[in-house]
């Protein structure tokens, strides 16, 4: 495995384009999920309905055909030229956003209930209630579940060589297209995956048993 | 192509991808069966050998493990030529990593004091997991299967970037030759939610209902 080395530079750089989209995404995703599930739960009908359909079409298709449909139609349709970047982390974001308002959704019923007469029998008005009583716990019960999302994305951004964004795998194939040695390569960015990902899990439990709310458990 | 005939195009693809779904279902769930049990009888091996290769493979994406079968297995292992084979195999080898936590999950839940109470009557271990504990496990478990399957119908997309001839690919195909970009995504994305949210929604619903019969 030692002619890796030659390409460290360029396993690095594609590595960390994963670690960037990956947390970009994740990121983006958390806010838009947290206004999809107070739009789910607070909102009208109509707010409803749309941030049901989004949350549907973004859950029920792969991403490779919501990267592909961005990439192609959003400089078709307003004539804006999108870098693969900027499409990547813009779709990374708008699937993420779709899981996560489930997960918080779950979490933001969990405090809800008694605790939303009291705030409101201490005359505090609704967008305190969301701001320091519902948001910061619902984010302490949900790290859980969002650890596995952060995990699935990780994997997921997999999907972005399909776009051509040069993140770690798409290294790999380039390094196997010169080196004509797919397994050592493909065996090593595995691994790499799993050193990463495994760790950010085990990251995120140590932060839940170092923050979680006692008899607040999650039920997802 | 009319766009009758693009979105006919797209269809005759669906088979393909279901089956590709469907066996590494199939795959995964013998897999996830099986490591579920070794997870729990008492051997300490089998419970360390079940329990790596379900970190292991919940944490490496399903495209790398494709890739490195096709590219880096293929030249040596003939079976892993094959793209179609290549696929079912590592969507149903990760697939059986998730599957072996829904079902632990499940177990877990029926409780331990079942488990105990069956052994108190004297059943043997096994007894007691064939009559007791598996029965209202397997209910459980169903709306995680579910969702497992979406998982499945969506991560098959991943088949087309080694070559297999699917929905995905017959997409790119349309693109390719129609240049019509908006038709063929938005269709096949919706040919896709409508392949896996009634699975997922149904399940779900149904595993809620037998729990609550179950009174679990």
């Amino acid at each position: 495995m030692l002619f890796l080395l030659d390409f460290s530079t360029f396993l690095i750089s594609g590595f960390l384009i994963t670690v960037e989209v990956t947390l970009l995404g994740v990121g983006i995703g958390l806010i838009l999920g947290i206004l999809a599930a107070l739009g789910d739960i607070y909102g009208g009908r109509i707010i409803r309905t749309i941030v049901n359909l989004y949350v549907e079409f973004f859950r029920g298709s792969p991403l490779i055909v919501q990267l592909f449909l961005f990439y192609f139609t959003i400089p078709m349709l307003t004539g804006l030229s999108m870098d693969v970047m900027m499409t990547a982390i813009l779709t990374l974001s708008l699937n993420s956003g779709a899981y996560q308002k489930g997960y918080l959704k779950g979490a933001m019923e969990a405090v809800f209930k008694d605790q939303l007469m009291a705030a409101i029998s201490l005359g505090l008005p609704m967008w305190k209630i969301f701001l320091y009583v519902v948001v910061p716990q619902a984010l302490r019960i949900v790290i859980p579940a969002w650890s596995n999302e952060l995990a699935s994305m990780g994997k997921s951004t997999t999907a972005l060589i399909v776009i051509g964004v040069r993140e770690f795998l798409n290294t790999g194939i380039s390094i196997t297209s010169q080196t004509f040695r797919p397994l050592e390569t493909f065996a090593f960015i595995t691994i790499i995956y799993f050193i990463w990902i495994y760790s950010m899990l085990k990251a995120l439990d140590m932060l839940y048993d170092k923050i979680k709310i006692p008899g607040l458990e999650p039920v997802i | 192509m009319t766009p009758i005939e693009q979105i006919i195009f797209l269809l005759k693809a669906v088979p393909v991808t279901l089956a590709i779904s469907l066996l590494s279902f199939l795959f995964g769930l013998g897999l996830g069966i099986l490591l579920a049990f070794m997870r729990i009888f008492e051997s300490a091996p089998l419970r360390y050998l079940s329990d790596s290769y379900e970190k292991f493979f919940r944490s490496v994406p399903v495209l790398a493990v494709m890739l490195l079968l096709y590219f880096g297995v293929g030249p040596f292992i003939p079976i892993f030529k094959d793209p179609f084979f290549t696929s079912v195999f590592s969507l149903g080898i990760v697939s059986g990593a998730n599957q072996s936590q829904i079902f632990r999950s499940a177990i877990g839940s029926v409780g331990r004091t079942q488990m105990l109470a069956a052994i108190s009557i004297g059943l043997t271990r096994f007894k007691a997991l064939r009559y007791v504990i598996l029965p209202q496990a397997l209910f459980l478990a169903v709306p995680g299967l579910g969702s497992e399957i979406a998982l499945l119908i969506k991560d098959s997309a991943y088949s087309f970037i080694i070559g297999v001839i699917e929905l995905m690919k017959h997409t790119d195909i349309l693109r390719a030759s129609q240049r019509s970009l908006i038709l063929p995504y938005v269709s096949s994305a919706i040919i896709y939610v409508v392949m896996t949210f009634p699975v997922a929604t149904f399940l779900d619903k149904w595993g809620s209902r037998k729990k609550k019969e179950l009174g679990l």
